[in-house]
């Protein structure tokens, strides 16, 4: 009879530690999904939502505050996210606060990254609707390093073509660099200034000795 | 010569007796089979008319419980540590090579709540319990206890059958949800062979990427899991006839089919999910 009553009683532990663990896993996934404690509404209009899905997580200082609890089209370019965030949050988000959706590192899911707003303003109110910002997405990055190799590659064909127009001596560089006549005529050209050089100077040697010029090259020297 | 003519005619009697279409592959294979599947309808059909009606055979469905669950505990407890352990170290080159060891805790979470854990703890008990009540009863079948039974005023199948396979239902999904609680601390253990995680950062990394759609399904198969083990050992061992030699041919057919029918529930059950979710 005590060995049966003893089997009962492991069975019975066996049971609830069991249930207890259900239990346990039960709260904590409906903790993190803010089933349970108190909550507010927070509302938010975006053009994009990139993706962002129910469940997704909100994000206030880096904290996780808050789930997505519904994500309905309003217009034709508009989609409502409604936010539940947690109540001992709302102390710290104010009227001015922005949503931005982000993405949970590089190959996470997104999420909706809440600014915070400036202190002299209201706190939220249940329902309230707070601005939204939008945020670089991956599409408009890759849009502008996009831009940018093209503008690359239009610079690189100029450069090409220049360096072409060059090495077939067109053009004043490309004569000065291809051209050996143009080349010659420089050369004689620096020759004949340095010799008109000498003879100026020679010409001004000898005006200085000049009885008519003495009296200018007297006053200059003072 | 009279011994030859005699063996002459045996011969002729049987080319007579087995008939051509015995050996078309419909009447070798597949009509047994129907045969089969018919009979366990009927065994469970016999179930659902039995178990509603009093009386209530409480005190033997809590022995079977005891022994069916609490019994298979250690061996279920043994084979999810060793799963979560292996798992995570496995696991670990791959998501290494993306650099994102971070998510190891959450992967291998995801792995035994919504597959590994109810799947190979189904099978283990499939083997130990589905394998032990199909042995049961097919030697009680040949030793004609059951017929003593019912001589006796008491009702075998209620008192056999049904309580196990209430049982069985009921104790699997308990004993998957600790098996997967005992796979996570190996998780926890492989996780910390060649690295530093807190219990408290495992334990959140865990339940980060957990929702009830990886949970609330992975349980309510186990039920599944649970009656249809039950119900093929019971019906297997209950329609033993085959003497002693038919004894060990139930326990062998329990646990062939009953793994089988998990993994085909399995399949059925990822569809619904699927499809819900």
């Amino acid at each position: 009879m005590s060995n049966k009553t003893a089997n009962n009683t492991r069975l019975g532990l066996f049971v609830s530690l069991s249930i207890a663990l259900l239990i346990t896993g039960i709260y904590f996934i409906g903790k993190k999904q803010q089933l349970f404690g108190n909550t507010f509404i927070v509302n938010s209009v975006f053009k994009d939502i990139s993706g962002l899905q129910i469940g997704n997580n909100v994000r206030y200082s880096g904290i996780n505050v808050g789930i997505i609890d519904n994500i309905e089209q309003i217009t034709d370019t508009t989609v409502k996210v409604e936010m539940l965030l947690d109540e001992s949050t709302r102390k710290y988000i104010r009227k001015n606060a922005k949503a931005i959706i982000g993405s949970d590192g590089l190959m996470g899911n997104k999420i909706v990254v809440i600014t915070p707003g400036t202190p002299d303003k209201a706190q939220l109110a249940n329902n309230d609707n707070i601005q939204t910002a939008q945020a670089i997405s991956l599409d408009d990055i890759l849009l502008k390093i996009k831009i940018s190799s093209d503008n690359a590659a239009d610079i690189t064909t100029n450069l090409g073509l220049i360096v072409r127009n060059i090495s077939n001596g067109k053009g004043t560089v490309g004569k000065l660099f291809m051209d050996t006549v143009f080349a010659e005529n420089i050369n004689q050209t620096l020759i004949n200034i340095k010799q008109g050089a000498g003879g100026f100077d020679n010409n001004m040697k000898a005006a200085s000795k000049s009885v008519f010029l003495r009296g200018f090259f007297k006053k200059k020297k003072k | 010569m009279a011994t030859t003519n005699s063996a002459a005619s045996e011969k002729k009697e049987v080319a007579v007796i087995v008939p051509v279409e015995s050996r078309n592959p419909y009447t070798l294979f597949i009509r047994p089979i129907l045969h089969e599947v018919a009979m366990l309808a009927r065994f469970c059909a016999l179930f659902f008319k039995e178990v509603f009606a009093p009386p209530y055979e409480l005190k033997e469905l809590i022995r079977q419980c005891f022994l069916i669950g609490y019994k298979s505990f250690p061996l279920v407890a043994i084979t999810g540590f060793i799963m979560g352990l292996v798992l995570t170290i496995q696991s670990r080159p791959t998501l290494a090579q993306f650099g994102a060891e971070s998510w190891l805790p959450a992967m291998v979470a995801v792995s035994i709540i919504r597959e590994i854990g109810p799947v190979i703890t189904a099978l283990i008990f499939a083997g130990k319990a589905g394998s032990g009540i199909g042995a049961e009863l097919a030697s009680m079948k040949v030793t004609e206890q059951i017929d003593a039974m019912e001589v006796s005023g008491i009702n075998p199948f209620k008192y056999l059958v049904v309580t196990r396979i209430i049982a069985s239902t009921f104790m699997l999904p308990l004993l998957v949800i600790a098996s997967d609680a005992v796979s996570l601390y190996g998780a926890y253990i492989g996780v910390n062979l060649k690295g530093d995680v807190s219990f408290q950062l495992f334990f959140l990394k865990v339940f980060e990427k957990l929702s009830f759609s990886d949970l609330f399904p992975a349980v309510i198969k186990t039920f599944f899991f649970g009656f249809m083990v039950a119900l093929i050992s019971c019906y297997k061992g209950y329609n033993s006839n085959k003497g002693t030699v038919g004894v060990g041919e139930s326990a062998n057919a329990s646990v062939v089919l009953a793994s089988l029918s998990i993994f085909i529930l399995d399949m059925i059950a990822v569809q619904l999910t699927s499809l819900i979710t």
